[in-house]
């Protein structure tokens, strides 16, 4: 098809309703929902998880499934209304003039296809251009996004490259037919921070190189900022606020927001002088939203009568420019208050040292080939001397990308696995060559877990109360039935879970429900040692503070050790005292959070320092983007585990990066940083992240 | 008296199996009422297709049931009338040598067989058998199948390695071989067949020691006496079901041996049991090996539970849908696989009325006398088809939401 010139808006959607029709009632996903792409303009999507935003973007692609319906409003896409169009006319929009790009890059990939024959059948089905020329725009296009070995990555197969360069392709994909909007649903969500950085650099400089519109979807404010030029926060259904980047961060008029500014950690606060400010109360289910103002029941500004009277007009704030707010209030309210209720507290000191880890190392024996064991093994040294102290009652965060092998220290700890050499004392007591079958109840209920993933953390055919007791007979807590149910009774309080929720199954908890749950069973037994593996990452903006704050209270109240897993900077600046940086099995940096977020930094702790996203206008900060990606733990680089990607490499001389193991350099008060650059080049080192004065 | 046409036949029909009706009738109405409180089993009611293979399953059950407490038959399956010796359906009742009695009833409805029995009567007894055996065949297979898919699936190695071998190498061996090798006499004579039955049958008591002893392990108060309780009667059912006054296996005394199985159903029995565990074992493997990836399992294994009870009470339940679909399929199968035994005369006596011995006596005079053969193999089909929709409906009620 021949594209038109156009230089109206490229996206107009007016007042659009979509709802899912189930075998029970109706739901409305959408409700007067209007936005407006212009040419070359990033409009970015947020919201968090059920609020609508990717069903807007199925919208736009006209592929709502079965039981998904357009019931109002319109949807033009260059002046063309997409509501109306055959099925023939949408083939042949999409694809080449709407692209989208989904989170999972493996699921958007034909598995038995090659990457150059999928490349190229873009431009053929819906140019009808020759082979050759099909070609050769795949293999610019691959170029473009910055891929090694373009040609050899044409004449591969999706799963033998990695989801960094899956994604990259994916995006090279919806570039092949040059189209004028492309629609990103949380392209980086499955990748590692330091990959999503380069993804995310690529992604803005294709648009501009390409003038491409971009509806770019994502639950992350802070990759919003700096991606997209205009924001549209969405909450249950509706868009409630839009505007330039500028406007909606820093003067925002709709509560919704603001309350989503003071629930994600940015600089400055802090988890004692200033704590996160969590939304009360759950999102509500899409069939029980309440009367007029969907975030009434949660927003500190309600007042009866006025903001559950009816519906909500989106209004224009006066004095900026395509700025919007869905609030009856907005006018009213002082936007400059600082938050009611975030209460200081007392900084705890941490006490004795209770658990200690000196040279542990952990190797796991994989057979070459699967099918026959024995003959050839390779040896996947997943921890490779990790030493370190914690103290009672402190929060000592590990900080690394998949593959570094925090999980295995994890099992390791746990007895989940032992040790391949090294030791772990608890209190004094050697626990890494005791399996957990072997350690006493005690030893078993001092060390506890806390999973990621919500919805895979309880069992879900056991009630909630039953899972709880289960723990604590199992740590021999309670003489009969009846004191078990009363102790689970005042776990579910220490959760600040209501008690009711003893006898509901896990399907009928949100995820952050399920995840206080978790924490209460890992308390069942007052565990000394608590390993979150990133207790937070997989809920919403919104929950996280609230669930952050509840492990923070109940350690100073039981002088719990915290060990805090995590890849969200952000989050571990605000909540950890201590912060271990790892890659490749290796600790490269180890220090109080101040130091570690204070130059000298690691080279590595530096890249990840600037690959995390933060939701601040003010912040400066140092761009370096990492090539490549994480070598895989199998076949390790020689010499320092870093160098493959290291961006001051070529400070130190010779090639000592590539043959020696760097030393573990002291810098004072417990720092350490495991690097071959000399003492002054560390010193010399500026900071990544800095607050423009204001 | 004159024969009956078939617009007499069918309403004579219906009214006999008015109990049937009734019983459906009251099912029906019950649990559409309560369908939202009755969880899975409810849900199926929301399922058009879910509902008719349940009618078909149930009919054949309660046609079963009233049948055994003599409500529905019109003759005795077994007894034989010279005089309607392959008797077209709806000719009148009469006995070559004297009266028939009074109150009998005057017509066969379906007919009669070659040996002047009455089709209707045979066919509705014979749904007792299959009803009876099917089902808890295929029970005692699963019990097999899980007690040994679980731990193939969590210890893996080795274990996993010798136990699926096991399986394929049973799944390889030709079935309806198998079963002329273990009907024959010689082999019955070693006793075969009864060892067999000693090892498939232990896994029942097995599994449920090992559920309840995971479970209370941490309460010697409560795990001592109900444990007993539990060895105790499912020991002296065990120990009855093996051991025969007349076998090979004489462990009890005969005043404590409570029941004896006939020979023949026993083969059968065992011989349904031993094809079907491997299948459900590699079922239950494959679902295992998924489950123990999730972080459930992983916290339970860091408060230190033993494997028994991450095995049972935290892998098992949550394998419940798809184990509750196969399960519907199977007994259709197993259905299936009894008819076929009888077809081929194997396992139950000449004289049994279940449908595939009378399908097969119904074969030799097919294409002059149909009536005989017909009824049994639309009584099987309906009954499987019954059970393919209804487990076609549990699937796709367990996999919404």
């Amino acid at each position: 098809m021949v594209k038109q010139a156009y230089d109206g808006p490229i996206l107009e959607i007016d007042q659009l309703s979509i709802s899912f029709f189930t075998r029970l009632r109706e739901i409305p996903a959408v409700m007067d929902f209007s936005c407006k792409v212009m040419p070359g303009e990033a409009m970015g999507l947020v919201g968090e998880s059920g609020c609508g935003k990717s069903t807007v973007a199925l919208g736009v692609m006209q592929d709502l499934g079965v039981n998904g319906r357009v019931v109002g409003g319109s949807i033009k896409f260059k002046g063309r209304e997409l509501n109306a169009m055959s099925d023939a006319e949408l083939r042949d929009i999409r694809g080449s003039e709407i692209a989208m790009i989904y989170q999972e890059p493996m699921a958007s990939l034909n598995p038995a296809m090659k990457i150059g024959r999928q490349l190229m059948e873009v431009p053929i089905i819906h140019e009808g251009v020759s082979e050759a020329e099909a070609r050769a725009r795949a293999l610019e296009v691959v170029t473009d996004v910055k891929l090694p070995d373009p040609e050899r990555i044409l004449a591969s197969y999706p799963h033998q490259l990695s989801g960094g360069q899956q994604q990259r392709i994916v995006i090279a994909m919806a570039l092949m037919a040059n189209p004028s909007l492309l629609i990103l649903d949380e392209p980086t969500t499955a990748l590692d921070v330091t990959v999503e950085a380069a993804v995310v650099e690529l992604v803005k400089d294709l648009g501009k190189k390409y003038g491409t519109s971009m509806l770019f979807i994502s639950h992350n404010l802070g990759l919003v900022l700096e991606t997209c030029d205009r924001i549209c926060v969405m909450y249950s259904g509706e868009a409630v606020e839009t505007g330039s980047i500028g406007d909606v961060f820093d003067k925002m008029r709709h509560p919704y927001t603001q309350a989503l500014f003071r629930s994600i950690p940015l600089p400055g606060a802090d988890k004692n002088a200033k704590p996160l400010v969590a939304i009360p109360g759950n999102f509500p289910l899409p069939h029980e939203r309440p009367r007029g103002c969907n975030f009434g029941p949660r927003c500190d500004y309600f007042e009866a009568g006025r903001c559950d009277a009816g519906d909500i007009p989106m209004e224009p704030v006066p004095g900026d420019e395509r700025h919007r707010s869905r609030c009856v209030k907005f006018k009213e309210i002082d936007w400059e208050m600082l938050a009611l209720g975030a209460d200081r507290t007392e900084t705890s000191e941490p006490g004795d040292v209770i658990l200690r880890m000196d040279d542990l190392k952990k190797y796991y024996e994989v057979a070459a080939s699967a099918l026959f064991s024995g003959g050839e093994t390779k040896v996947v040294k997943a921890n490779e001397s990790l030493s370190f102290e914690a103290h009672e009652g402190e929060t000592l965060a590990i900080v690394g990308e998949s593959g570094c092998g925090k999980s295995t220290f994890a099992k390791v700890l746990l007895g989940l696995e032992t040790a391949t050499s090294g030791d772990i004392t608890l209190d004094n007591k050697a626990i890494g060559d005791t399996p957990i079958a072997e350690r006493d109840t005690q030893t078993v209920a001092d060390v506890q877990m806390v999973f990621q993933n919500p919805f895979d953390t309880l069992n879900p055919s056991m009630t909630v109360g039953r899972q709880i007791i289960r723990a604590l007979e199992i740590f021999r807590i309670g003489n009969s039935e009846a004191e078990r149910r009363a102790r689970m009774l005042d776990l579910l309080d220490l959760v600040k879970l209501p008690r009711e929720f003893a006898d509901r199954m896990p399907r009928q908890l949100s995820g952050g429900q399920k995840q206080r749950v978790g924490i209460a069973r890992a308390f069942a037994g007052d565990a000394r040692i608590v390993v979150a593996d990133e207790p937070v990452s997989a809920l919403d903006v919104s929950v996280q503070a609230a669930v952050a704050d509840l492990l923070m209270e109940i350690q100073r109240r039981q002088k719990t050790t915290l060990l805090f897993i995590s890849h969200d900077l952000s989050i571990v600046r605000y909540l950890s005292d201590r912060v271990l940086v790892m890659y490749l099995g290796h600790v490269v940096e180890i220090g109080t959070t101040d130091q570690v977020f204070a130059p000298p930094y690691h080279p590595y702790t530096e890249a990840l320092l600037s690959a995390v996203p933060i939701a601040d206008t003010r912040v400066q900060k140092k761009h370096i983007v990492l090539e490549g990606d994480i070598p895989s733990a199998m076949n390790p680089p020689p010499g320092c585990p870093f160098q493959t990607r290291c961006p001051w490499k070529s400070q130190v001389p010779g090639t000592k990066c590539e043959t020696e193991m760097p030393p573990v350099l002291d810098m004072g008060d417990g720092h350490k940083i495991k690097c071959h650059l000399t003492r002054e080049k560390l010193d010399g080192m500026e900071p990544v992240i800095t607050l423009a004065a204001e | 008296m004159d024969p009956l046409t078939w617009g007499e036949i069918i309403p004579r029909i219906i009214v006999q199996l008015t109990p049937v009706w009734i019983a459906l009738a009251v099912t029906f109405a019950l649990s559409i009422t309560f369908k939202r409180r009755l969880g899975l089993y409810g849900k199926l009611f929301d399922s058009v297709i879910g509902m008719m293979g349940f009618a078909l399953v149930m009919f054949w059950v309660f046609a079963a049931v009233f049948g055994a407490m003599d409500l529905i038959l019109t003759h005795d399956p077994l007894a034989q009338s010279g005089n309607m010796k392959n008797k077209v359906p709806g000719t009148p009742y009469t006995k070559m040598i004297g009266e028939a009695a009074d109150g009998a009833y005057p017509y066969y409805l379906l007919g009669g067989d070659n040996l002047g029995r009455d089709v209707f009567s045979r066919m509705i007894a014979g749904a007792w058998i299959v009803v009876q055996i099917g089902p808890l065949a295929t029970l005692f297979a699963f019990m097999a199948g899980i007690t040994l898919g679980l731990p193939a699936a969590y210890y893996g190695s080795k274990l996993d390695t010798s136990l699926t071998f096991l399986a394929n190498l049973v799944l390889a061996f030709p079935v309806i071989l198998l079963f002329y090798l273990l009907v024959t006499p010689e082999i019955v004579a070693t006793g075969i067949p009864t060892y067999m039955a000693m090892v498939l049958f232990i896994f029942p008591l097995v599994f449920i020691v090992i559920l309840l002893n995971a479970r209370y392990h941490t309460q010697p108060k409560v795990r001592a006496p109900l444990l007993a309780a539990v060895i105790a009667v499912l020991g002296l059912l065990y120990l009855s079901l093996i051991s025969d006054s007349s076998g090979p296996i004489r462990w009890l005394p005969a005043w404590l041996d409570l029941f004896d199985i006939p020979g023949g159903i026993l083969v059968v029995f065992v011989a349904v049991v031993f094809v079907n565990a491997p299948t459900v074992f590699r079922i239950v493997r494959g679902i295992a090996l998924d489950i123990k990836t999730r972080d459930y399992v992983a916290a339970a294994q860091t408060r230190g539970e033993g494997p028994w009870y991450i095995m049972l009470w935290e892998i098992l339940p949550n394998a419940r849908g798809p184990l509750i679909v196969d399960f519907c399929l199977r007994v259709g199968y197993t259905t299936i696989l009894l008819g076929t035994l009888g077809f081929f005369g194997l396992g139950l006596p000449p004289e049994s009325p279940d449908w595939g011995s009378t399908i097969n006596e119904g074969r030799k005079l097919l294409s002059i006398y149909p009536h005989p053969a017909l009824p049994p193999a639309l009584a099987l089909l309906s009954l499987v088809l019954g059970l393919n929709l209804l487990a076609d409906g549990l699937r796709e009620e367990s996999l919404r939401d």
